[in-house]
């Protein structure tokens, strides 16, 4: 009897505290003392636990009392570049570990990024990221542009964010193409060519336009040679069509890569990618787009008058990253890669220390204005950050050699 | 059409460059002025609902200089908070909102013709001061006041910031040019049409001929604003 009461009583308290307490799955944090993979470990844990969504990554996670119990409630705007940097990350933690464990959950995140696909019912349309919902959240009213969201027709229950970007563009090409090398087996690798002929041939027969479900060009969306468009966005277009030939074989990607080249000089435009001054202007979230593009182009292309002209731009972006203080996530990657992808040596004790040194995030309070009937609630409620960053940094660090494995 | 469009854009360049200004109204301060007259209007290029390309006209009339700002807007609605600093920054508003300030100055919202004539003249071009984007020519997001783009360029009339800075509303409802069969599901009288971008999307999106729509009743999280314009009687 009495064990009975206590089991009632320790269910009861176990319902409350993961429901209402500690919602989130995982809590456990590393110390800032650490070591680098012990910190990357439980970063990884947190990722897996709160942020994953059906083989998606959700960006920035609010917790309860926001919004539902389940890790629902998030940004889904930035979701496909959160997801490819895990993915990247597993990708070249396989290539190292062979574990098969490691293998699957690449594959997993993979089907998420197919995922992402199939929900807009659009082949070659590619949704920001999606929920499974009875209907529509608070936080779509809020955290983005509403119009963009969608309910999906192919997938019942589920509702999608539109208006993909031009980062969400790279990303793709460079997480794909990444798990394409390292990851994939023949079936998958025949899915995943099978996925980028799709995008890009979506975005080609639209003029080199990402088009969204209303016929419109996204917001960010123009890579067309007949429209003004950032300089960057032609280092990223040559890219997606060097990743999508090297990956189908297919003979269209090439043509419009050198059609681009030859008669719109994509070359030379790409060569602006970095707004270099006012340097107030300088931005290294453009900076890692920039660089995921390079990374995939300098390694694919062997026409030694391109291969100047990339490297032209490396050296533009190294004149910006050798400064940089590692205060931006993406800052120990940019030191790596430009070692990767130049063959010099730039690894300075002060940079190993800033690599050993990388975190992910912290959980902070926000108060959040919550739509309702009249108006409007304000709500106080806890923000979790994405590790995927530095996540992808010390597996990639890992593979190339840059960081030991008892850091 | 392309040969019309061609002879049109020839003849009609000439007024701007040598009409004398003393034929023109006096605008109101804060103001410019627009003669009456035909211009080219829509895109061979754009999306799709920018098409087809085709002459229209309008009246004379006068249109703001700058977009309306917090301080004046401010005036109007003296609920309206904004950050300490921020005076001469372009207002974000409701359509509703931005309709009902322009009835208390007496002077109403743009229609889409007098918004793309008063941004790009008469000679088609992509931008109001040309045809070639550079990030000097437009105020940087709106982290910048109203008229800070380094070049300052004017649009053919002396209109500022009509590329960037924060998107434009118009009167309009969201509908298909005259000729335009492409459907799309968002036509009709429930969005209404804003012009001229914000920098934080991609250039193509401050084109003069670039359209998008919004309900009147929300932003819809775009940063949106306006200016006003007015009769010439």
């Amino acid at each position: 009897m009495y064990n009975r009461y206590f089991s009632l009583i320790a269910g009861i308290l176990l319902f409350c505290s993961s429901e209402f307490l500690f919602s989130q799955t995982v809590n456990k944090f590393p110390a800032k003392t650490d070591p680098l993979h012990k910190k990357v470990a439980m970063f990884t844990e947190l990722m897996l636990g709160n942020h994953w969504n059906e083989g998606t990554f959700l960006q920035r996670v609010i917790f309860p009392p926001a919004g539902s119990t389940k890790p629902l409630i998030a940004w889904y705007s930035d979701c496909l570049d959160v997801t490819v940097e895990m993915l990247v990350a597993y990708c070249f933690k396989y290539a190292i570990t062979k574990n098969n464990d490691d293998l699957q959950r690449a594959n997993q995140i993979f089907e998420g990024i197919l995922k992402l696909e199939k929900v807009t019912g659009v082949p070659g349309l590619m949704a920001r990221g999606f929920y499974k919902t009875d209907k529509p959240l608070w936080f779509e009213q809020v955290l983005w542009y509403p119009l963009e969201w969608h309910a999906s027709t192919s997938m019942p229950g589920y509702r999608w964010l539109g208006d993909l970007s031009a980062d969400k563009f790279t990303s793709l090409f460079y997480g794909i193409g990444i798990y394409y090398e390292l990851c994939a087996d023949e079936k998958n690798k025949k899915r995943a060519a099978d996925l980028l002929d799709r995008f890009a041939g979506r975005c080609i027969d639209y003029n080199f336009k990402l088009v969204d479900l209303d016929g419109k060009m996204t917001l960010w969306g123009n890579y067309c040679p007949d429209l003004p468009h950032q300089s960057l966005n032609s280092l990223e277009m040559l890219m997606g069509l060097k990743v999508s030939h090297r990956i189908t074989g297919k003979e269209r990607f090439h043509a419009a890569y050198n059609m681009l080249i030859d008669r719109y000089h994509y070359d030379d435009q790409q060569l602006e990618s970095k707004v270099m001054w006012p340097t107030e202007w300088r931005n290294s979230y453009d900076d890692d787009h920039a660089a995921k593009s390079l990374y995939m182009l300098m390694r694919y292309e062997d026409d030694r008058s391109l291969m100047i002209k990339y490297r032209m731009n490396l050296n533009i972006h190294w004149y910006d990253w050798q400064n940089h203080d590692f205060s931006f996530q993406g800052d120990p990657w940019f030191i790596m890669l430009y070692q990767v992808l130049t063959g010099e040596n730039v690894m300075t004790e002060d940079r190993i220390e800033g690599i050993k040194s990388m975190w992910g995030f912290e959980r902070e309070m926000r108060t959040f204005k919550i739509p309702v009937n009249d108006g409007y609630k304000l709500v106080e409620s806890v923000v979790e950050g994405h590790a995927s960053t530095m996540i992808r940094n010390y597996w990639f660090g890992r593979y190339y050699g840059f960081i030991d494995p008892e850091w | 059409m392309k040969f019309i469009l061609l002879f049109f854009s020839i003849i009609t360049a000439f007024p701007i460059v040598g009409e004398s200004t003393k034929n023109w109204l006096t605008p109101p301060q804060g103001m410019v002025y627009v003669p009456a007259g035909s211009f080219i209007m829509g895109s061979t290029y754009g999306d799709p609902d920018e098409r087809p390309q085709h002459i229209a006209s309008t009246k004379a009339f006068f249109i703001e200089k700058y977009e309306v700002s917090n301080a004046e807007y401010a005036l109007f609605d003296t609920s309206y908070a904004f950050e300490n600093g921020k005076e001469n920054f372009s207002v974000v508003v409701t359509w509703e909102q931005a309709a009902a300030y322009a009835k208390w100055a007496g002077k109403r919202l743009p229609t889409e013709k007098e918004w793309e004539k008063a941004a790009r003249g008469t000679d088609g071009r992509v931008f109001p001061w040309g045809n070639t984007y550079n990030n000097k020519f437009v105020v940087w997001d709106r982290t910048h006041p109203r008229g800070s783009a380094l070049a300052k360029p004017e649009s053919p009339y002396g209109c500022y910031d009509m590329a960037g800075s924060v998107w434009e509303w118009t009167d309009d409802w969201y509908k298909p040019y005259p000729g335009n069969n492409i459907p799309m599901e968002q036509y009709g009288e429930k969005y209404k049409v804003m012009r001229g971008g914000s920098n934080f999307n991609n250039h193509s999106f401050i084109r003069t001929t670039q359209r998008y729509y919004v309900p009147p009743n929300s932003t819809a999280n775009y940063p949106v604003g306006f200016r006003c314009v007015k009769d010439a009687e």
